[in-house]
């Protein structure tokens, strides 16, 4: 007996150390991973899930990446912002509605639309009384100036949107001021007046943005809280979190005895979870494991003709999305404006559609084209963004720029199809004369990491959804020369042209009831901006309405700001 | 994957079979043939693992000429991408035509998978035998030197097998590769570029030395005891000429044993690295981020995946299969014990 | 015997030693992570903080202590979301550790078992075929294996889960159901080196001369087989065994993790890689490597405990 037990031993010794560490890892309370309801089930019973959350009460968000935070005073993803609209109420918010009725602004914490005085340069307006955050402390007017403080603090990647505008912002962003001055507040009356340095046409927007929000001064930290946001006033609150694999969006229960009118309470309780292959990710909903494919996501070539054939849970909704290629103007190559303009003749467009499952329109404008602004003239130098470039005349340009053989890094994201969107484009660059190699970055990092200024990425992938309906949005945070700042910097081509700023002083001013009156001026600075090259727009993506068939898809609200709708989505 | 170097192998070594044993094969060995010779005949014998080496070599070829293949059937190189062409406009790509263009299809953007196949099983390969030249030469050496002259210096090397073989291999091997991919290797004495294919193989090269040296210094151990070798140390031959002159050929069979197996796990290693990326970069081919490529198109285009998934289990399966040969040819009653 | 053990468990203290050194020479090498960090920490205040924290502003060999004590202390705070590495290694421990008991089982059974049968029948079809297995096995690379299955069985057929962890205690069918295709992913190359490494051990102790004395002595074949042949033969494979499993453990799995999507050790450590995030890369790589290293000296300790040979 005694040659066996040596053997026995051992293996027991292993089991039983391995089988103590199991255990004692399961005591931790955290979400499961995934879905867990089998292809074949399509009930809603609680025997094909795995907690108490997959239930008729919890829907499933499959997601392609963690958002680049979950802290609103530091993301500006759309897969932050879908989620921050509905945690994190400023002043004002976007009416809950799809189409363009979605692009209206409503009131949030502020009971009306505010006062303009001063030739555009003041806000007035009162927060609401008795509101109170998820843990029971009152809402107070100070709050907001403390978010706005935080944002800007913390490194916000929009935070152009207030160093621009709010007086005292750009100082205190600076550390030279300790309180951002323009900001006013009462907290006993509610009354908040805000001073503008110079008049901005779109301000009411970015009050209604997420980020610019009211958070309890009294107790939340100001330091980055990833895992552990902080507590914010709307109908959901933040559970949950772990990093890179899922979070919750739970309905928060004081919020229903508050609504604000126009933006109701939810009806389920949302489980994200992170599934970076893109077509396990479209797999799962097709296969009804999942509810919900985030809009932020492109369903793969493998699966789009499947997918576009089911209309009862499929849509494909044109959300004023550009796809662009950034040419950081401080460096070689691209600080020679002729390298540039061989990029512009030379990047693929239809290959990039393609690439996209086909839901790309190929463009070369910033501006997307459901957009006042987008210029209507053809592109600049002869391009057809519906055919082949013209590569000799490219290469041709790279010589004369005296570039060629040029290293060049394209920074580019992780999934698909974003990442074969780099290879095409580093391929090009290749084809045209430089030496073009690749650099990835997981996608959760990757915004993080080129709005590093230190970086100095010399060219890469980029985006910009629009926060609201107007040029305002793409230009203050992509082109302007004042928005480049060390952290969290959105101009990644670090483009300071005088022209441009010129032209978006006079710009900026322009209220947004008029903005049709400037919109040939708009047109004409798309058209330069495209022409000096500093950005490379391949095309205008659709975003995908796409859920199982679990969910009630007429009452599902589409934003074309912030995609789907949580509080709207419903069980059948 | 036994680290701990001294017990079992010892108890394993204790036990070894008896030399003139009668019966078993061997037993009709001619007069005046050498091992080696009756290996090789044998071998010969061994029609399934002649065919499988067969197969390996033949794919080894076909990827030596992959730049042939390229230029004169394939018309495009192994990082060209045709999206117009090659992907229809939902962007799925071709499939095999079986023509000389696109012959086994298009990868997700649009580059010929057959010239790719070929140019990343060079890469592959490279990788693979680089690998394996390294851990023999290291495991030799280090084996050798440890088993002959055992004290502090076998201590210090088994320590350091040990120590080697315990990382996990992957996680070591994507740390490294992933870092040193940014930043290149700089030791002073010779500088590898980032994009050098010579990083990867370097890292499964020192990882699997381990696995090979114990084998072998376990092998020396018991060789130093024999008469030959008193009689070469009486003939007033120095440590090394001993070394060199009667210890090396003995273990030579072992060597050469070992070889297809750390060939097979090199190659493996390789893909599974590359499959994470922290292998070859892209664009860059390599089975390995073939596979990881085309993962994405198995639900309307599998060849993407397919292709080089089989390559690669061909190309590896040809390798063990012609490895067993050599291993049952050279040493028919297993003398050599390899403990994974 | 205690000599023995004292000479071992220094032995043991010293690999960890120079494991830990060599770890951290490694990661000292690395490119500065202070520097290099993703925008959100890049405030001068945030790095020297960093710097401090982990000692680079200090020599080596305070560093080494000062990053030794942080892991040992479970204070270790990674670079990305600022999540502590302890914590986060807790939770993802039970998946990676019941992928590990559930292939383990798996694979030692079925490896035994094909071994015993390969060398029973030898030279005859039975053999034959195992052999084929088997060499296919070890040849199959276990992502492509796994994605080929995950596709198959899980997108396309829906026979099983594609991929994901349900936690034991949420619901144990689910769980199981979800890990079988890991499992067997996992398996498949361990059945076929056990397979082939048990098939030759056996057939070469069936010629060993106390198999010829047991013969002698009257025993019955059956007898021969299980009591001397088959237990000395096992003693490989259970060495292998204790040292594949403690492999798995510490994270040796991630391309099986990765493929299903588990969320365990290892495909914790290959994320943590991408993103360049080095503290959780660090402790777990000293975690896998010390769970090696002490399960094989424990191993050896128990062996010269039952075998007097060895402690010499």
């Amino acid at each position: 007996m005694k040659k066996l037990t040596r053997p026995i031993m051992a293996s027991a010794l292993t089991l039983g150390v391995v089988i103590a560490l199991a255990a004692c890892g399961s005591s931790n309370s955290s979400s499961t991973s995934s879905a867990a309801a089998s292809s074949s089930s399509k009930t809603t019973s609680s025997s094909s899930s795995s907690s108490a959350s997959h239930n008729g009460t919890t829907a499933t968000v499959v997601i392609g990446t963690f958002p680049q935070s979950l802290d609103p005073s530091i993301d500006f993803t759309t897969q932050g912002g879908e989620v921050h609209w509905l945690t994190y109420l400023g002043p004002y918010s976007f009416a809950h509605a799809s189409g363009t009725a979605g692009t209206q602004i409503i009131p949030a914490i502020a009971t009306t639309m505010p006062t303009v005085s001063d030739g555009g340069k003041t806000y007035t307006f009162t927060i609401r009384k008795g509101l109170t955050y998820s843990n029971g402390a009152p809402v107070k007017a100070s709050d907001l100036t403390f978010g706005i403080e935080r944002a800007l603090k913390l490194g916000w990647s929009a935070a152009s949107f207030l160093t621009s505008t709010i007086e005292g912002a750009a100082a205190y962003s600076k550390g030279t001021s300790k309180t951002v001055s323009g900001i006013t507040t009462n907290d006993s009356t509610g009354q908040t007046t805000i001073h503008l340095v110079s008049p901005y046409g779109a301000f009411l927007d970015i009050l209604a943005v997420p980020g610019v929000s009211y958070m309890p001064a009294a107790t939340t930290p100001l330091k980055p809280e990833p895992n552990n946001p902080p507590v914010g006033f709307g109908p959901y609150v933040i559970k949950n979190v772990q990093n890179n694999v899922s979070y919750d969006l739970d309905k928060n229960p004081t919020y229903a005895q508050q609504a604000i009118p126009g933006i109701p309470a939810g009806h389920l309780n949302i489980h994200f979870s992170i599934q970076s292959n893109t077509t396990t990710e479209a797999s799962m909903v097709l296969n009804n494991q999942a509810d919900v494919f985030d809009w932020g996501d492109t369903i793969p070539p493998s699966l789009i003709q499947q997918v576009s054939g089911l209309s009862a849970r499929f849509k494909a909704v044109q959300t004023n999305k550009t796809f662009y290629w950034f040419l950081n103007v401080t460096e070689k190559p691209f600080s020679s404006q002729l390298a540039r303009e061989a990029v512009q003749i030379a990047v693929d467009r239809p290959a990039l559609a393609r690439l996209g499952s086909g839901a790309l329109v190929p463009g070369c404008y910033l501006l997307p084209p459901q957009m006042t602004g987008h210029p209507t003239t053809p592109c600049p130098y002869n391009i057809d963004v519906n055919s082949t470039p013209d590569l000799a005349k490219a290469k041709q340009l790279v010589q004369q720029s005296g570039m060629s053989g040029q290293p060049v890094t394209v920074w580019a994201e992780n999934r698909q199809p974003r990442l074969e969107w780099a290879e095409n484009y580093a391929n090009t660059l290749n084809e045209i004369g430089f030496k073009a190699t690749l650099k990835t970055i997981a996608d959760a990092d990757y915004f993080s990491t080129i709005e590093t200024l230190k970086n100095h990425p010399q060219t890469g992938f980029a985006d910009w959804q629009q926060d609201f309906p107007n040029p305002t949005d793409f230009y203050q945070n992509l082109v302007d020369g004042n928005a480049i700042v060390p952290v969290g910097n959105s101009n990644y081509e670090e483009v300071n042209d005088p022209h441009i700023q010129a032209t978006l002083k006079e710009l900026y001013p322009v209220p947004a009831a008029q903005l049709a009156t400037a919109a040939s001026k708009w047109q004409a600075l798309d058209y330069y901006v495209t022409q000096k090259s500093y950005v490379v727009p391949y095309g205008y993506l659709s975003s995908p309405e796409f859920v199982s068939n679990r969910i009630n898809f007429n009452a599902l609200v589409f934003s074309p700001l912030q995609g789907n709708d949580f509080s709207s989505l419903q069980f059948k | 994957m036994s680290a701990t170097g001294s017990t079992p192998a010892s108890v394993i070594e204790e036990s070894l079979p008896h030399e003139g044993w009668p019966g078993g094969e061997g037993a009709e060995v001619p007069p005046g043939i050498g091992p080696y010779q009756l290996a090789w005949r044998r071998l010969r014998r061994n029609k399934v693992a002649l065919a499988f080496g067969g197969l390996f070599l033949v794919i080894l070829i076909l990827c030596l000429l992959a730049p042939l293949y390229a230029k004169y059937v394939a018309h495009t190189g192994p990082n060209s991408e045709n999206v117009d062409t090659a992907l229809n406009q939902f962007g799925v790509p071709l499939g095999p035509t079986w023509h000389a263009k696109y012959f086994l299809g298009a990868d997700p953007v649009g580059r010929d998978v057959a010239v790719r196949l070929l140019y990343g099983g060079r890469n592959s390969l490279e990788i693979g035998f680089e690998a394996t030249l390294i851990t023999i030469v290291l495991a030799t050496l280090l084996g050798v030197l440890s088993g002959y002259f055992r004290g502090p210096l076998d201590g210090f090397i088994s320590r350091a097998f040990e120590v080697i073989w315990a990382y996990p291999v992957y996680l070591l091997g994507i740390v490294l590769g992933v870092v040193l991919a940014i930043s290149g290797l700089d030791l002073g004495l010779f500088k590898i570029g980032s994009s050098s294919l010579l990083i990867t193989a370097l890292i499964i090269g020192v990882i699997y030395t381990p696995y090979v040296g114990k084998a072998i210094r376990g092998q020396v151990l018991g060789l130093r005891e024999r008469e030959f070798i008193d009689a070469a140390r009486q003939q007033g031959l120095g440590n090394f000429r001993i070394m060199y002159q009667e210890i090396l050929p003995n273990v030579a069979s072992t060597i050469i044993v070992f070889i297809p197996l750390v060939l097979a796990n090199a190659i493996l290693t390789e893909a599974g690295l590359s499959f994470l990326g922290a292998g070859v970069r892209p664009p860059n081919p390599s089975w390995g981020t073939m596979i990881s490529e085309g993962i994405n198109l198995l639900p309307s285009a599998v060849h993407t995946m397919l292709v080089p998934g089989i390559m690669l289990v061909l190309c590896v399966l040809g390798i063990n299969v012609f490895g067993d040969g050599v291993r049952d040819a050279l040493d028919p009653r297993a003398k050599i014990r390899i403990d994974h | 015997m205690s000599r023995f053990i004292v000479r071992r468990l220094f032995s043991m203290i010293g690999v960890l030693f120079a494991i830990s050194v060599l770890t951290f020479l490694l990661f000292n090498a690395l490119p500065n992570p202070a520097l290099r960090l993703a925008g959100r920490f890049a405030s001068a205040a945030q790095i020297a903080h960093i710097n401090h924290q982990w000692g680079f502003d200090q020599p080596v060999y305070i560093r080494y202590l000062t990053i030794m004590k942080l892991v040992f202390t479970g204070k270790v705070i990674s670079y990305d979301q600022q999540v502590n590495v302890d914590h986060q290694l807790l939770q993802y421990l039970p998946v990676t550790a019941s992928l590990a008991i559930g292939a383990g089982i798996i694979w030692l059974s079925m490896g035994i078992l094909f071994g015993v049968l390969s060398a029973w029948r030898a030279g005859k079809w039975l053999d034959r075929g195992l052999t084929v297995l088997a060499l296919i096995g070890v040849s199959m690379p276990v992502f492509f294996l796994g994605a080929l299955m995950s596709y198959y069985l899980g997108d396309k057929w829906g026979i099983l889960p594609a991929g994901g962890y349900v936690k034991l205690q949420d619901d144990p069918a689910q769980w199981f159901v979800h890990m079988l295709m890991p499992w067997f992913a996992l398996s498949v190359l361990f059945i076929g080196v056990y397979s082939r490494v048990l098939r030759s051990t056996i057939l070469d102790t069936v010629n060993d001369d106390y198999v010829r004395t047991a013969r002698a002595k009257g025993l019955t074949e059956r007898q021969t087989m299980t009591r001397h042949v088959l237990r000395n033969s096992l003693i490989p494979i259970v060495t292998l065994f204790g040292l594949d499993f403690a492999a798995v453990i510490g994270g040796g799995a991630i391309l099986t993790e990765s493929v299903f999507n588990l969320h365990g050790i290892g495909q914790y450590a290959a994320q943590s890689v991408e993103a360049l995030d080095i503290p959780p890369v660090l402790v777990i790589t000293l975690f896998g490597a010390f769970v090696v290293v002490i399960l094989g000296a424990v191993t050896d300790i128990l062996y010269a405990y039952l075998d007097p040979r060895i402690r010499l």
